[in-house]
């Protein structure tokens, strides 16, 4: 009875592995987008659970148009590059600022979204960004991103009273500043417009951080995929889809 | 209120499907650390010195290092070493499934070290050789002594499952978060997934005690 129960055991391990292995063959042609589901409108779970947002209408659009077929993976922004450079996915259409310290590690499509970073409080908040930004007080950013970089280069080291406190996505930072643990929570400005639809917060106003743009990231060697998405974002950039992209999502 | 009952209504099918992934994670990790858990305590028991030390080193590794450690060290560093590409999911299942091959060694050698030492002496008395021994006399006894200590163990994995979401499988735990960041409901989803969890954990434990009293020996008693 017990080597029975053993052996069927075994049996099942070996099957639901060579199952696992399998999939991962078939997958073949399919490229996989990386996405940051924590970062509506641009990326997110729609009511079903399947990945929505502006990105990901975007990359659908332009797969159909180029004829390649992609999925959407959502995964954690922190590890989102490394994700794309060890092949567990093949694009990051997420948001993504183009930066130089980036680019050494990935290639970038052309721009597609200039987005400026901003200062969001609580509805009843009558500070200045200067205001919010002194005085010892904390604020949100989310981990990982170009604004939580800048923030500590520009402004803390140069002096300024106020301490940065990393969360895992921007939404977190948002609940966090309505339990009142920061003042204020630094954020791209769509995402901001985002959360001022849903909850009781508003911009302040920019801290004088250049405005970004965002772009498709690649791997430095996936030319092929880079002329795609590149032609792809032309195409889709002149179609009026890409009107009702903005009308629907409202980045 | 009612708003936040609406979403999470709404939202609850998606996370459901979510424990799926968790069962499929936590049962694919269990069963991985019973077969190698097995053979770690039946090693350390019967094997030789060089064997034990291994072992030792073995065991002291995958408790000593944090879970999370672990599933970043696999995932994006072991996988792109080795060049090998697999899923989040399935790194999941097996760093899952070695660190708790490591606690459950010690169920079993716990189990197997219990047993009267006189069993397997009067085994070879009649003539049978040390597998056949450890295969048809003390597995079967340790193992059914080792049930409750791995259904301890099958609700911690469960809970270390959560972890996984920082690679990106798309359990519980990474579901509520993917709907909150939506919504911006965050208390009704952590709580749904705490719920889901518990009823997890209570469908485990209350399997596995079935199972306990299923496999019991009417009289026996080591």
């Amino acid at each position: 009875m017990g080597r029975k129960i053993f052996r069927v055991l075994i049996l099942f391990m070996v099957v639901s592995f060579i199952v696992g292995a399998g999939n991962c063959l078939a997958k073949g042609k399919v490229y996989i987008n990386g996405i940051d589901a924590n970062f509506p409108p641009f990326a997110y779970v729609d009511k079903n659970g399947a990945p929505d947002g502006f990105d990901v209408k975007s990359v659908d659009w332009i797969a159909k148009e180029m004829g390649f077929k992609v999925k959407h993976q959502p995964m954690d922004w922190d590890g989102i590059i490394p994700s794309l450079r060890a092949k567990k996915i093949d694009m990051v259409a997420s948001g993504m600022s183009i930066t130089d310290k980036r680019k050494e590690q990935v290639n970038f499509t052309v721009p597609y979204w200039k987005i400026a970073q901003v200062i969001v409080a609580p509805k009843g908040c009558a500070l200045s960004v200067d205001e919010l930004l002194s005085n010892g007080n904390k604020v949100g950013v989310q981990r990982g991103t170009t604004e939580a970089k800048w923030i500590k280069e520009n402004l803390i080291k140069k002096g300024k009273k106020f301490s940065l406190v990393e969360y895992d996505s921007a939404p977190l930072a948002i609940e966090d500043l309505l339990n009142g643990r920061i003042v204020a929570a630094a954020m791209d400005d769509a995402p901001a417009k985002d959360a001022m639809r849903k909850k009781p917060v508003k911009i302040i106003g920019t801290f004088g951080m250049a405005s970004e743009d965002f772009g498709y990231a690649v791997r430095k060697e996936d030319t092929e995929l880079l002329n795609k998405m590149n032609e792809g974002l032309k195409r889709l950039m002149a179609s009026p889809y890409w009107e009702e992209l903005k009308a629907k999502y409202k980045p | 209120m009612m708003e936040s009952l609406i979403i999470l209504y709404g939202a609850l099918p998606y996370l459901l499907r979510g424990s799926l992934v968790t069962i499929a994670v936590v049962v694919g990790a269990m069963l991985l650390g019973l077969v190698v858990g097995i053979c770690i305590a039946a090693g350390q028991v019967y094997g030789g010195k060089w064997l034990r030390r291994i072992i030792g080193v073995y065991i002291w590794f995958f408790r000593g290092v944090p879970l999370l450690v672990l599933l970043f060290l696999f995932y994006f560093g072991l996988c792109s070493l080795l060049n090998i590409n697999l899923s989040a999911f399935t790194v999941s299942i097996i760093v899952l499934g070695l660190i708790t091959s490591a606690y459950q060694s010690q169920i079993f050698r716990g189990a197997i070290m219990s047993l009267p030492e006189g069993q397997l002496k009067a085994a070879h008395a009649l003539g049978m050789s040390d597998r056949k021994a450890v295969m048809l006399i003390v597995l079967p006894q340790a193992l059914r002594l080792s049930i409750p200590g791995w259904s301890n163990e099958y609700s911690i994995v469960l809970k270390d499952s959560a972890v996984t979401y920082a690679l990106g499988v798309a359990e519980i735990m990474a579901r509520a978060h993917f709907v909150a960041s939506r919504t911006y409901e965050q208390l009704p989803m952590y709580f749904a997934a705490g719920i889901i969890f518990l009823i997890l954990t209570y469908l485990g434990t209350k399997g596995l005690r079935i199972l306990e009293n299923k496999v019991k020996i009417p009289g026996y008693s080591s």
